[in-house]
């Protein structure tokens, strides 16, 4: 449901919401260099700030909202994040990212991304 | 649980900000505006004592501020990521820097406490407790934003600690003041106190305004560098409310520096004693709204690291174009079934049913906003008082309607149950708190309207105003949508900075004389109509 903040502070009063947003992915590879179909890839992400993998969590998010946990490593470049992707099938996906910066701001991200047949 | 762990951890960041400009401005204000140790014999103990506990309190209330901002983290990381944190959070700059001051803040406290309340009229211990106070100041360096960034974190850390220094300076003064004409009031001190810590007060204020300033302006160009980035992105965006306040707070303190200007050609107390005071109040209110909008800051991504996702000048500016405001809401069962595809991830369909409940909602409540205002102005005709004060029963009946369009999948409407929805959802919890504030906030303003005898009942109005503008800048984040959601915290924050000024104009209305109080009720009013405008023309990006 569609948040109704706006209206209840116009009243004056608090509202709620989800997630902030202080680390943020500025680059990632699946702009430049598309996931192979039922093959194995990485994609690397890079983020505005240093994050902290061991508080951070990554999900591979498929048809249905299918969450499933992937492999997060440190890359190699400061704010560099790999992230390992089973073999995909034909279809679209979402990568969800649950960060902790090392400014303490818990971020959520979410990347769409479509795997396609190449001919 | 998430939802309410993510609220209160939005908060504290203003709450701590508060506390550590209470005793950091405190020492800073010993120091450099009451020089105790030059024995002014206008100094009594009973002055002397009440600057050193505020500054005691402020230190003790930072250790339990920066202790809870770890146990929330702690909290919010458990819920959100369903696993404990530990042992790894042992080994984050966050846990080891926040234990740090929370100790160093501890020492503080024990030192004024021990060894400044006892020799408050010596130069030393103020000395002492100033150069202890520096390590606790350093170590908050580790836990800002330039603490995380991948270049020139040195230069980002020393500038954002030196800008809160400066702002500690000014809103710790601040409430000193307060203290002494708490002690006015009770003519505990002698008369020409009151005069002469306001004006020392004014060259220490300066030099925290152009310390602001000076470490604020490199700070804004590092974080955000183009046009576009102030004004189509969250972080330009707050970065702009700050500007906004901090303008109400000079417009306030130029007040005061102009009647302790007159006092000492006139020698009239007249203005210090009715005004001064009140303005002060005035002035509190938007400083603690500039931490809380500061620490909410904190937590936006700077707009430099996300120029393909600002919004235009265009986009901002339609989103308070004005338009005829939506009479027709799309049926509860169009919602619903749009519902599921809007919140997908993948495979995320655009609810435009939700879209239209949303700016139906809005703009109903912009229609309840903008009539209550229209009647508060004619409250001020002689002719329509008698019927025309009765304005705050809208908030009553909008409290009502908020009641059953807030949450639509819950009941009245929705099939979730009123109890299963109001406690196992955080964001429910929370609309139907916000609710009930808003009726019982139209009850009790309309009693203090009416009453003879209101007592402290007026002073709620104003007091949970600012409360609320507060508490929307301070939880102004981004979601996954950056730009759909900065488009929607746009008009969020300019509500925001209107409900301050509705606050501060209802509160100088009740404290100022004539006509001061008058003007003041009549910007507080405005200020109402213009909340009540944004609302009235919303609408809300299709997502």
């Amino acid at each position: 449901m569609k948040s109704l903040r706006p209206i209840l502070f116009a009243a004056l009063l608090a509202s709620s919401g989800a997630g902030f947003g202080h680390a943020v992915v500025t680059h990632h590879s699946l702009k430049l260099k598309p996931v192979p179909v039922n093959q194995a890839s990485q994609v690397e992400l890079n983020f505005n700030s240093q994050v902290e993998l061991d508080l951070s969590e990554v999900f591979l998010v498929s048809a249905g909202d299918v969450m499933t946990p992937i492999n997060a490593l440190p890359g190699g470049k400061p704010g560099q994040v790999m992230l390992e992707l089973p073999a995909l099938a034909p279809g679209e996906y979402a990568i969800k990212l649950k960060i902790f910066a090392a400014d303490g701001h818990l971020s959520e991200d979410l990347l769409r991304f479509f795997v396609k047949e190449t001919h | 649980m998430e939802g309410i762990a993510d609220y209160l951890d939005s908060l504290i960041g203003g709450v701590d900000l508060t506390f550590y400009a209470i005793a950091i401005g405190g020492l800073l204000w010993g120091f450099f505006v009451l020089r105790p140790w030059q024995d002014d014999a206008n100094y009594n103990t009973a002055l002397l004592e009440r600057t050193g506990y505020l500054i005691q309190f402020g230190a003790m209330a930072l250790v339990i501020t920066q202790l809870a901002k770890i146990g929330l983290k702690i909290w919010l990381m458990a819920v959100t990521l369903g696993k404990s944190p530990f042992p790894a959070f042992f080994n984050t700059m966050q846990f080891q820097a926040g234990m740090a001051r929370a100790g160093l803040a501890l020492i503080l406290f024990f030192y004024v406490k021990n060894q400044l309340m006892p020799h408050l009229r010596q130069r030393q211990p103020w000395l002492n407790a100033t150069l202890l106070a520096m390590p606790l100041v350093i170590s908050a360096a580790w836990l800002v934003h330039g603490a995380s960034r991948l270049e020139d974190r040195a230069l980002l850390m020393t500038l954002t600690i030196a800008h809160q220094m400066a702002a500690a300076a000014w809103v710790g003064g601040i409430f000193q003041l307060l203290g002494i004409w708490s002690l006015k009031r009770q003519n505990a001190i002698a008369v020409e106190v009151w005069p002469l810590v306001l004006k020392r007060f004014a060259v220490l204020g300066t030099a925290a305004v152009l310390g602001l300033v000076a470490t604020g302006t490199p700070l804004a160009w590092y974080y955000i560098r183009t046009f576009q980035g102030f004004i189509g992105a969250g972080y330009g965006n707050l970065l702009m409310v700050k500007i906004i306040m901090m303008g109400l707070a000079l417009g306030l303190a130029w007040l005061n520096r102009q009647a302790v200007s007159d006092y000492f050609q006139n020698r009239s107390l007249h203005t210090l004693t009715a005004r001064v005071p009140h303005y002060i109040e005035a002035e509190t209110l938007v400083l603690l709204t500039i931490l809380f909008t500061a620490a909410s800051l904190a937590s936006q991504p700077p707009s430099v690291d996300i120029p393909h996702l600002t919004a235009t000048w265009d986009e901002v500016l339609n989103m308070f174009h004005p338009r005829i405001p939506r009479w027709e809401s799309p049926t509860h069962e169009a919602l619903l079934a749009g519902e599921a595809g809007r919140v997908a991830i993948v495979g995320q369909v655009p609810s435009e049913a939700a879209t239209a409940w949303s700016d139906y909602n809005h703009n109903i409540s912009g229609i309840f906003l903008t009539v209550m205002s229209f009647f508060a102005m004619l409250s001020y005709h002689p002719r329509c008082h008698r019927w025309a004060r009765l304005w705050p029963v809208g908030f009553m009946a909008l409290g009502v309607f908020l009641f059953f369009r807030s949450d639509a999948e819950s009941w009245p409407l929705g099939p979730i149950g009123f109890w299963d929805s109001t406690f196992n959802n955080g964001e429910v919890l929370q609309h139907r708190i916000a609710t009930l504030l808003v009726f019982v906030l139209g009850w009790l303003e309309t009693r203090a309207r009416i009453s003879n005898d209101p007592g402290i009942l007026p002073y709620l109005f104003p007091l949970l105003a600012a409360f609320g503008g507060m508490m929307l800048l301070a939880h102004s984040h981004v979601g996954f949508e950056a730009k759909t959601a900065f488009l929607i915290q746009v008009g969020h924050t300019m509500m925001g900075v209107f409900a301050l000024i509705l606050a501060c104009g209802r509160w100088l209305e009740l404290k100022l004389d004539s006509p001061g109080n008058n003007i003041a009720g009549f910007v507080s009013v405005f200020a109402l109509f213009q909340i009540g405008t944004i609302l009235l023309f919303y609408r809300e990006p299709l997502y």
